[in-house]
């Protein structure tokens, strides 16, 4: 069987798994945007919109440069808000994988789960650098 | 001395260019939530380590640094929600790659204020320099002096808002987001921009490639009227709305990973 490329990255496919609030609007609907961003407005979730990958509704995670596909009907005239739920439920869930990869790769002293969360544990502290098995350092 | 026994191993920078202990000062005045720096007599990387020790470990939400001194790259890579003020003036890029923090500038700030910022917003009480959010990604730089040249250069979403003037190509290669220049701007407004938008108050000097002058709607309307209010800057000028003419660049379906890069 020919194996399928594709250019585009999917979270589902970076994650292993489809996630519920993809498919249950329920799960997002008591999200508080404007309690989960900075400032007095939407702040950075102004620049989300909901968008379409692979002929589904689709909201873009600018964390992992992926894009999260939303199967369940999105009532008319809310398509950027609840594009905008899925996202920050995703992230504040910790799914988001690049999130995921912070435990593991941060080199430097930061919040795991970004501004969200508060009291988010760190990351980023013990760092150790691959080493390559076999290899010295030069003398000099 | 110090920077004697750090975990990289060095312990002396010749040249006086780097700051070779990785150790917070532990030299700020904590007091419940709040707390200040002194920054009179650290360095850029001490400044910096002390600031992420009291937001990230310490728990403190409102941080005050005095006498930053003009030292560059302060307050960079905050990646949490917190206030932060400067009393005093910032050098360049201050306020880079931050995500979620509200920062105060009681002062004025060099080169590429806010670059690369993904949310929050910054304030700036003064003029600010060159390339002011370059690579901006989202949150607001709001700067109640002049801005300089290539001000929003590769922006890729959020808001600039100048209440002075702007220099030249101002929105160079913009790729999405929103600037408000109430005052005038120089030559090469919004040169090769691909998306976004942006509304000047005064005399433009000439449009660069593929700036279009567009129409204001009741979208265009709220939006400005929003951000004054939010920002306490009273009643925002006429404004003229200038986007891409979508001449020279545009993106295809060939090209989704080009796509991503500006999303």
């Amino acid at each position: 069987m020919a194996v399928k490329h594709t250019v585009a990255i999917d979270a589902e496919t970076l994650a292993g798994k489809r996630f519920e609030y993809q498919e249950d609007i329920s799960l997002v609907e008591d999200l508080d945007l404007m309690e989960l961003t900075p400032g007095k407005d939407l702040n950075w979730l102004e620049d989300i919109h909901l968008l379409e990958e692979d002929n589904t509704p689709a909201v873009f995670d600018r964390y992992s440069n992926s894009f999260l596909k939303i199967y369940f009907d999105i009532p008319e005239g809310r398509e950027d808000e609840i594009a905008r739920k899925v996202l920050m439920k995703h992230l504040i869930s910790g799914n988001s994988y690049g999130i995921q990869l912070k435990e593991k790769h941060c080199k430097f002293h930061q919040v795991e789960l970004g501004p969200w969360v508060a009291d988010s544990k760190s990351v980023g502290d013990n760092y150790q650098s691959p080493v390559l098995e076999g290899w010295e350092p030069p003398a000099h | 001395m110090a920077g004697m026994n750090t975990k990289s191993g060095v312990v002396y920078d010749a040249r006086g260019l780097v700051e070779p202990d990785p150790e917070p000062p532990m030299t700020a005045e904590i007091d419940g939530d709040s707390a200040v720096i002194d920054a009179t007599d650290l360095t850029t990387r001490k400044i910096n380590l002390e600031l992420k020790r009291i937001v990230y470990d310490e728990g403190v939400n409102n941080v005050t640094i005095v006498n930053p001194g003009s030292k560059h790259s302060l307050g960079v890579g905050i990646l949490k929600r917190c206030n932060i003020t400067f009393e005093g003036s910032p050098g360049w890029y201050a306020c880079g790659l931050i995500d979620g923090p509200e920062v105060q500038i009681n002062g004025r700030v060099g080169w590429s204020l806010g670059e690369n910022m993904m949310s929050g917003s910054v304030v700036v009480e003064g003029p600010a320099g060159s390339l002011t959010g370059a690579a901006l990604r989202g949150g607001d730089l709001v700067i109640k002096g002049n801005v300089g040249a290539r001000t929003g250069i590769d922006q890729k979403g959020g808001t600039i808002i100048a209440l002075g003037s702007a220099g030249i190509n101002t929105g160079f290669m913009m790729q999405r987001g929103r600037q408000i220049i109430c005052g005038d701007v120089n030559d090469g407004l919004g040169d090769s921009m691909y998306d976004g938008v942006i509304y000047v108050g005064g005399k433009i000097a000439s449009l660069g490639v593929d700036c279009v002058p567009g129409e204001m709607s009741d979208e265009d309307q709220e939006f400005i009227n929003r951000k004054f209010e939010i920002y306490d800057l009273g009643s925002p000028p006429e404004l003229q709305k200038f986007e891409c003419g979508k001449v020279l660049h545009n993106y295809d379906a060939l090209e989704p990973s080009e796509r991503k890069l500006v999303l």
